[in-house]
């Protein structure tokens, strides 16, 4: 296997537009990431489009009217993990010689046409659909017994929005760029027992993109790119027995795999973006990705070692909980942001000297399953 | 009348005949579960053949009660649903994890506490009317 290097990537600001359709917001990001990455549009042989909601064809929207015809374009809807997933296609095509010099894109818009006001639930075939589960309480359950077990707090639940608010204040990009405090957050409406609404990850529209491309091709261009050296993406289990909803095994499965194909351990790694569509998702993968024991995350992010500044830095754009939650283009926005701190480019928020960043996504709500897909990708400079 | 019994009546959908059976006699409410004769493991809901072995699998009548493994309240719930609403996983001692709607008092929920199987409406219509029944947990006595 060859290997793979991200040599451009842009996206647009996350946020609540209506009337930019998601073919608009992705037009912009690829233009974003190809003249980022100084290439000719030519070059690119092929787009991964990730989006979950737009239905037929919308990588073919997005690239029309760019010039960018005529390539293969593959259109990836994997719930959450649609963007990750792209980016896992376009490795996996440059990994093993089929082209050069491809484009992964994540691009959604979720706020044209959705009425607020209702939790986003599983689909209506699902049996828990119908018997009225919401997401919100899917992870409210897990946090439940979370607390129950471990003797975790509302209050330190609270921690990772003041933190993720703390980062996107930084972030010109993100959705929500103000501070909150432990009061604030947990005096927000409530949503799904135990999460108040600033524990729950806001919807919102944007896109991102990234030029992905071989080691020849880096070095015939000239440029200096962020090296892929883990891309890995698995689906749930089947599962109806009874099993401990604090480990997230799709989650420990994926990040193992990716470690492994890394060659590196949870020490190597400087920052991390992992799926904290809930408070509770962050203390889970502290744990579930290796960065402290099982039970420990509170003590974990007490001591900084997830904030600007810290060991291993969780959610420094702000995370799902404050950059918001456009489906099919979180996995490439995470990308970007990994690119931007390995380049030093990430503005106020630079992790100083950051070499090596890993982005974790996961979700679908499928009953039976832990999640419907998980990716994880590590990147190195 | 009209042989589409769903469409001119007000009575409410029944959710869902293989899952859950309400005896006319009287007796108490209990829901199904399909095991399978190679491995073992049982079922939630209905499927023809064993995941794992691709066994067919023999419906069986599971346990009435379970230990609530974990449940939340939802306050912005969805459409048809009064909020709040509580729900949960149910572990039962067939080995199966099921999720539904908890008829229990918000402040009398605990995890690992004793629920069992009632029939309960699950949905409204935008009149406060029932229009679906099916499965709910309530605290065993
Ligand atoms: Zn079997």
């Amino acid at each position: 296997m060859r290997e793979v290097y991200v040599v451009g990537v842009g996206m647009t600001p996350f946020g609540k537009f209506p009337d930019r359709p998601y073919y608009d917001l992705g037009k912009e990001a690829v233009v974003k990431a190809v003249k980022d990455a100084n290439v000719d549009k030519r070059e690119i042989q092929a787009g991964y489009v990730g989006n979950v909601k737009a239905g037929m064809a919308p990588g073919q929207k997005v690239f029309k009217t760019l010039g960018m015809t005529g390539m293969q374009i593959v259109n990836v809807e994997n719930a959450c993990s649609s963007g990750q997933t792209a980016l896992n296609l376009a490795y996996s095509a440059i990994a093993s010689g089929q082209y050069d010099m491809v484009m992964a894109v994540g691009c959604e818009n979720l706020t044209g046409g959705r009425t607020s006001g209702e939790a986003l639930a599983p689909d209506q075939d699902d049996i828990e659909g119908i018997l009225g589960n919401v997401m919100p309480a899917i992870y409210g359950m897990r946090a439940k017994k979370y607390m129950e077990q471990y003797g975790a707090t509302p209050e330190d639940l609270a921690l990772v929005a003041v933190k993720n608010h703390k980062h996107s204040s930084l972030n010109p990009y993100a959705q929500f760029r103000n501070l909150v405090t432990i009061e604030e957050v947990l005096a927000s409406r409530m949503v799904a027992e135990p999460f108040t609404l600033l524990q729950c990850c806001p919807i919102a529209d944007g896109a991102a993109a990234a030029v992905v491309c071989s080691k020849e091709k880096m070095l015939q261009l000239g440029a200096k790119g962020v090296k892929i050296d883990a891309s890995i993406l698995v689906s749930g289990l089947f599962k109806n027995q009874p099993s401990d909803l604090t480990v997230p095994e799709i989650t420990q499965r994926a990040s193992r795999l990716a470690y492994e194909m890394a060659g590196m351990g949870p020490v190597d790694i400087n920052m991390v973006e992992c799926h904290d569509a809930f408070t509770i998702a962050e203390f889970l993968y502290y744990e579930t990705l290796g960065f402290c024991e099982k039970g420990e995350a509170a003590s974990f992010i007490r001591s900084g070692a997830a904030e600007l500044g810290g060991k291993h830095v969780f959610s420094v754009r702000g995370g799902l909980l404050c950059m918001g939650h456009p489906l099919g283009a979180t996995g490439v926005a995470q990308t970007v942001e990994a690119v931007w701190q390995l380049r030093g480019q990430a503005g106020d928020r630079q992790i100083p000297g950051a070499k090596t960043a890993m982005i974790h996504i996961t979700g679908g709500g499928v009953s039976g399953m832990d999640n419907a897909a998980c990716g994880v990708h590590i990147f190195t400079v | 009348m009209s042989g589409q019994p769903t469409i001119d009546t007000n009575e409410p959908v029944f959710f869902h005949p293989d899952l859950f059976v309400v005896p006319t006699n009287g007796e108490a409410p209990y829901l199904l579960g399909y095991k399978c004769e190679d491995c073992g493991k049982v079922w939630f809901p209905k499927l023809e053949i064993c995941p794992e072995c691709w066994t067919d699998l023999k419906q069986i009548t599971l346990s009435r009660s379970g230990k609530l493994y974990s449940y939340s309240i939802i306050h912005i719930g969805q459409r048809g649903i009064k909020s709040p609403y509580a729900v949960g996983y149910v572990d039962f001692p067939e080995e199966v994890r099921i999720y539904a709607q908890l008829a229990i008092p918000h402040e009398k929920l605990k995890l690992g506490m004793d629920v069992e199987v009632i029939e309960g409406v699950v949905r409204l219509d935008k009149n406060s009317n029932p229009v679906m029944l099916s499965y709910m947990f309530k605290a065993v006595e």
